[in-house]
């Protein structure tokens, strides 16, 4: 699992990422239950306030061996790699906030993770997908 | 990528921060403050009765209150200074005080306009927001200051161009109403870039010529590579640092930004329009808060903008307004339209 935080907007138009790999944290499972409270679907969009960050929140969950090869397929996939599907996709929930939006468990989400990550200068406008 | 002192981490991470990024020295404050006015303008008569003479130190009355938010992010905060009331030794404080006092007088003083909404709405501003705020902004209501990082940025009401450029979104927000995105959210970023720099050079009585056109001067600490946040005339120049890279905003058409960034690039592609009004200040000469800033203001309150309006279509709008205002033949209107071409953005005829 990974978190991407990404700062954008104000006054000076500088972007700020942040990235934590939930797995190399010593305490993974408080990530998980943290990201398991986040209301994804539940922010509606809000009216611009100028100058005012905006933040983008995603979190990517690559799908488990496990999870996508039935007992025993995996091996048996091994000597007919061709035949293989595609590794799977991994699961991404996304969210963009305004500024004010940032409260409950967005807020405790984002202060966790810049307390824990080191903010990285992104180079503003690159962030077209 | 490189890193920077995480603006809400600063207190644990003191010790660890880059060694280029002592804590800024609180010498030197107020860089407006530093030089005197380099000369003051002259009565210039009214063109219009509406529109009282042009004298930078005319008193107006503004209704100000200044509240602190104590490092929280909670507005509006705890009242401290209203409007008549001594300076508080608050130098955020004070600073915005003065601040909102210099723009609010010309609004009134040039353009008639008597506070945001033009009849003396109680001009609001909240300082010390949050930890480490590396930000300004304006909520719908009211002004709002961060005190910054102090390693990247100073405090936020260190830049009276900054001060005039916030309550200029509440101006843009009671007038044009330009939609916070795309090119009209550029040009709303503009107008507010404009009347900033303009409150900076109507309070130093600066002509074009003498003027920085700079936005956010002061705004950064001493050891960023950089003048200001933005050049309005030469944008793409006002900093190239280590840490932040290079002001990246573009100076013409061609070099358009398209980014689901920054509600589209805002605060990126307004470089276009303010070249635009910075080169056109420039050729006509003289204060600009009497030649495009008559204009620009007379654009804004047309009511002859629309909401999602283009580039293109917000300057077209500044040619008739100029024309309407100083003859269809006049160096106003040419020099303008000449602004326009040279960022690449046509206007008709
Ligand atoms: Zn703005």
């Amino acid at each position: 699992m990974d978190v991407f935080v990404s700062r954008s907007g104000g006054l000076a138009g500088l972007r700020l990422t942040w990235h934590v790999r939930v797995d190399e944290q010593p305490d993974a499972d408080d990530w998980f239950l943290l990201i398991e409270q986040i209301p994804w679907n539940e922010m509606p969009p809000e009216p611009a306030e100028p100058d005012r960050f905006t933040w983008d929140i995603r979190c990517e969950a690559p799908q488990t061996d496990g999870a996508t090869h039935p007992d025993g397929a995996t091996q048996a996939a091994g000597a007919t790699q061709a035949a293989a599907p595609a590794p799977p996709a991994a699961e991404v929930q996304e969210a963009t906030l305004a500024e004010r939006q940032l409260t409950g468990p967005w807020r405790r989400l984002v202060d966790r993770v810049q307390e824990t990550a080191e903010p990285q200068r992104a180079a503003p406008g690159s962030g077209r997908t | 990528m490189q890193t920077i002192v995480p603006p809400y981490l600063l207190d644990r991470i003191a010790e660890a921060a880059d060694p280029r990024f002592p804590l800024a020295a609180d010498a030197a404050r107020r860089a407006l403050l530093r030089e005197p006015p380099a000369r003051v303008g002259p009565l210039i008569l009214p063109d219009e009765p509406d529109q009282p003479s042009a004298l930078p130190d005319a008193p107006s009355t503004p209704d100000r209150r200044i509240s602190d938010a104590q490092g929280r992010e909670t507005l509006p905060g705890r009242l401290v200074r209203r409007e008549g009331e001594r300076d508080t030794g608050d130098e955020a404080v004070d600073d915005a005080y003065d601040g909102l006092g210099d723009t609010h007088r010309l609004f009134d003083r040039v353009f008639g306009r008597d506070s945001i909404d033009g009849a003396g709405m109680p001009l609001e501003a909240t300082v010390h927001f949050g930890r480490a705020y590396d930000n300004a902004f304006w909520d719908g209501e009211r002004m709002v200051f961060g005190d910054g990082d102090g390693e990247v940025f100073r405090g936020f009401t260190d830049s009276l161009s900054v001060i005039g450029h916030e309550l200029a979104h509440g101006v843009t927000e009671h007038t044009a109403r330009l939609r916070y995105q795309g090119q009209s959210g550029a040009l709303n970023e503009h107008v507010s870039d404009a009347f900033g720099a303009l409150v900076e050079q109507y309070a130093l009585g600066q002509d074009a010529t003498a003027a920085s056109w700079l936005i956010g001067e002061g705004i950064f600490t001493d050891e960023v590579q950089g003048r200001a946040l933005r050049s309005m005339l030469e944008p793409g120049t006002a900093y190239d640092d280590d840490v932040l890279g290079r002001d990246p905003q573009p100076a013409h058409m061609r070099d358009y930004i398209e980014t689901d960034q920054d509600n589209g690039g805002v605060h990126l592609n307004s470089g276009i329009p303010n070249r635009a009004f910075a080169l056109a200040a420039r050729q006509i000469d003289g204060f600009a808060w009497e030649s495009v800033g008559r204009v620009w203001y007379d654009t804004l309150t047309s009511g002859n903008l629309d909401e999602n309006a283009t580039f293109e279509q917000f300057a077209a709008e500044t040619v008739r307004q100029a024309e309407h205002r100083f003859g269809a033949g006049s160096g106003e209107a040419a020099a303008i339209r000449e602004g326009w071409q040279q960022v690449g953005v046509p206007t008709a005829e």
